[in-house]
């Protein structure tokens, strides 16, 4: 990734995705091997004026050493005074900007996943607070590294698997026009007004159907749809993900009907699952079938009750730019973008208003996005009398 | 060495570190400190600490790039600014007593050059006071230990390729450290023994001063009345012993800031803050030094010393026999860590309060500065003299004659 590119990059976390105030404090969380992005994050923060830029470095080997040797009482620790920077970074308001790539495999291969289960540590909790009570303005942003690069294309020498990634992800973070942000601007009006409109067709359930699919998914009746744009408790506008495409609600997890397949390969923790069908009945997944890797969704779609329902349902447009590129990144922030989907595990709580409807949101500890949509799959919106309003036909709008 | 793999040395410096330099306990928090630059290293002393028990590796990376986009992009409340729980970090060390290792080794001197030199020499984090006093209380048990890396290398060997010039210094750092040896702690605990012991005998004498003479060297250097020589290992309020620095062949203490006459010339070149002076000459008089020559850059250190009041007087004065691994060596680093071990050295600048005490400790020198130089070699003979006028040769050719 050229130094250009790279500027463009960090231009577009601080003054668009996190949406950098003067005299704010911005924190900067990157694991090492993110150097480039990370020092232009700094740069453009303390040209937008930020009083200070506290990048932390964190180390996957590490964490390595840790899971490998350390003691019992070493798993899920952290010093208490971690905990109390999250407090202090709250009652501050500061910028958070996080650096997303997928790591080098020989700094997991091998772990026990036991102990890496364990490793909780209750910092995540702090700083999840700090999301949900809207103190912070943040963004996660997609960094190219040379070991994501070589995941993703493992055919081609990493020099220009590397090129080819920055390119990639210089696409659909839009670097490519003249002006990101206006560019981002407008996708997100054109978003915003989709779910918004969305909403107020206070739809019963969402079909899909064509190509070996035929899904019925019910709404709750209070349930909103949102796309990836935040305002702070104090009013910073800010969007928490870079890239993005969807527009997205948190589905009735008891009324799920039909069958699905999959449009693109799901990536579970480095086992792919391709050609995967689900069938729904009542809201679970009863079958569960794939060309390969099918064991292992059945494994986590037991794992508890909540987790062969669904949490979310999500549509993208033939505008998005992910799904066009065909290419699998092993990074949720990306690929979870590529076309319309569904999760099974985990609702978002957030988006429904009556606490009846709260209730039923989806709990689980699992949440598994998979795509299911294409330019061949029409999705309509079903009101209670039974009549259905087209929504995506051919990948383009219609409402 | 040459057989052991790059890994394989740097898990034996690690180890080292860990369970000799910082002494690190089970179950104890250990910060690692070091540049990027360094990573392989604190991976690897990362994994000696959890070996040995610790509870929590805090990781203290350091960019000197994001330094640079601060000095140069930052408003002017940006400069020297810390945020609240850089603070809470300091004193989680000193409440819950951690351990500290912290790596150092020549850094580019590219990274943060052409940058305004006002606003680098005011970018000095207040937490460092915070710090310090953890450390002067004793409630945490230290090391810093050398990190060789190719940028170091490049400083070091200029004029090797970059893959034998990082060799070298990597064998150079092996040797000073004393991993060549089959029981490297063994070997340190041999010598810190030797120069305690040494350091005991020359308190015995309760010097007035110490002589230095040889070739185009003859200088006093008064010593005050509680002035003890210090070497070798340290020790936590909870008595915990570690070695504040992996490699140590000194004993040192602070001098009388009036007392020191005559001329010096240094016996290294030096480096101050990124210029190299060779050829020193200094004149004192009455504690002062007054005149300060050099055939290249003698500029810099009138400069530096002209900072204050203290900054041209001595704080430090220090002994090194022959036996000194790096002084055998004969290589300049460029690093004081290992610079100042080579050779006798003095220091301008600010003394140590821990080497004296009672009303000795308002007499220290006191200033921003604190800058070694090597005055000792071979053919340096240094002498004690008493109160009553006796002289006490306490090194000859290099020999401790104590």
């Amino acid at each position: 990734m050229d130094d250009l590119l790279t500027e463009r990059l960090a231009e577009l976390a601080v003054g668009f995705g996190a949406n950098v105030q003067a005299d704010q404090i911005v924190m900067v969380n990157a694991e090492l091997g993110r150097e480039p992005l990370a020092r232009a994050v700094a740069a453009a923060a303390y040209r937008a004026g930020a009083r200070y830029v506290d990048v932390t470095y964190a180390d996957a080997f590490v964490r390595r050493a840790k899971i490998e040797n350390a003691g019992d009482e070493a798993i899920g620790y952290a010093p208490p005074w971690h905990v109390e920077r999250m407090k202090q970074m709250g009652e501050q308001h500061v910028a958070v900007i996080s650096l997303e790539a997928a790591l080098d495999p020989a700094a997991t291969d091998g772990l026990d996943p036991v102990r890496l289960g364990a490793d909780q540590s209750p910092v995540r909790q702090a700083y999840l607070r700090l999301v949900m009570e809207r103190l912070i303005n943040w963004c996660i942003i997609a960094c190219p590294t040379p070991e994501w690069a070589a995941r993703v294309h493992p055919d081609l020498p990493v020099d220009e698997a590397f090129e080819l990634l920055s390119q990639e992800i210089a696409r659909v973070c839009r670097l490519d026009e003249d002006d990101p942000v206006a560019a981002w601007q407008t996708r997100f009006d054109r978003l915003t007004e989709i779910s918004e409109r969305l909403g107020e067709h206070r739809f019963e359930a969402v079909h899909f159907s064509g190509d070996g699919t035929d899904l019925t998914v019910g709404l709750l009746p209070s349930a909103e749809w949102a796309c990836a744009t935040f305002t702070t408790a104090e009013g910073i506008s800010h969007h928490p993900n870079l890239p993005t495409e969807e527009v997205f609600t948190t589905p009735d997890p008891r009324r799920t009907d039909g069958v699905v397949r999959s449009t693109k390969p799901l990536n579970i923790e480095g086992t792919m699952v391709t050609g995967l069908t689900v069938r729904f009945e009542g809201g679970r997944a009863v079958a569960i079938d794939a060309d390969g890797g099918a064991e292992v969704l059945r494994g986590r779609a037991s794992r508890d009750d909540g987790a062969s329902r669904l949490g979310e349902l999500a549509l993208v447009d033939g505008e998005g730019r992910i799904g066009a590129l065909d290419t699998v990144f092993y990074s949720t922030l990306i690929d979870e973008n590529a076309a319309s989907h569904i999760a099974l595990g985990s609702g978002l709580g957030y988006l429904v208003k009556d606490e009846r409807d709260k209730e039923q949101v989806n709990s689980s500890s699992i949440h598994i996005d998979f795509m299911i949509g294409s330019p061949e799959i029409d999705v309509d919106g079903m009101n209670a009398d039974g009549t259905r309003v087209p929504v995506l036909r051919g990948g383009e709008w219609q409402i | 060495m040459a057989d052991l793999t790059v890994d394989e040395r740097r898990r034996r410096l690690a180890r080292l570190l860990v369970g000799f330099g910082a002494n690190v306990q089970p179950g104890q928090t250990v910060m690692v400190g070091g540049d990027i630059d360094d990573r392989e290293l604190v991976r690897a002393v990362a994994n000696e600490c959890y070996l040995a028990g610790a509870r929590f590796v805090e990781l203290n990376y350091f960019d000197l790039y994001i330094k640079r986009a601060r000095i140069e992009f930052g408003g002017d409340d940006s400069i020297g600014y810390a945020t609240t729980w850089s603070y809470e970090q300091a004193r989680a060390a000193a409440a819950e007593k951690w351990a500290i290792i912290s790596l150092s080794g020549g850094t580019d001197p590219s990274i943060l050059a052409g940058l305004d030199p006002d606003r680098l020499g005011r970018d000095n984090s207040p937490v460092n006071t915070e710090w310090l006093k953890a450390v002067s209380e004793q409630l945490v048990n230290w090391t810093v230990g050398p990190s060789p890396s190719p940028v170091w290398a490049a400083v070091v060997h200029p004029d090797m390729e970059p893959d034998a010039a990082l060799e070298l210094l990597w064998s150079e750092v092996e040797r000073v450290c004393r991993l060549d040896e089959d029981d490297p702690v063994a070997s340190w605990e041999q010598r810190m023994g030797d120069m305690v012991a040494t350091a005991g005998r020359i308190d015995d004498h309760r010097f007035d001063a110490l002589h230095f003479q040889g070739p185009g060297t003859d200088l006093e250097v008064g010593l005050l009345p509680s002035s003890r020589f210090i070497s070798g290992g340290s020790e936590t309020a909870d008595g915990i012993p570690h070695r504040p620095n992996v490699p140590s062949e000194e004993a040192f203490t602070t001098p009388d800031p009036t007392r020191v006459n005559g001329e010096v010339r240094a016996t290294r070149p030096l480096d101050v803050g990124g210029t190299v002076l060779t050829g020193l000459r200094v004149r004192f008089e009455d504690g002062r030094a007054v005149t300060i020559d050099a055939d290249q850059g003698g500029e810099v250190l009138r400069a530096r010393t002209a900072i204050d009041d203290g900054g041209v007087r001595l704080g430090e004065v220090a002994l090194v026999d022959g036996e000194s691994r790096i002084g055998q060596l004969g290589t300049v680093f460029y690093e004081t860590l290992l610079d100042e071990n080579a050779a006798c050295h003095i220091a301008l600048g600010q003394g140590f309060d821990y080497c004296v005490s009672g009303d000795d400790v308002g007499r220290i020198n006191s200033s921003q500065i604190h800058i070694d130089f090597m005055i000792g070699d071979d053919d340096v003979d240094v002498t004690g003299v008493t109160g009553g006028g006796d002289r006490v040769p306490v090194l000859r050719g290099g020999a401790w004659q104590v």
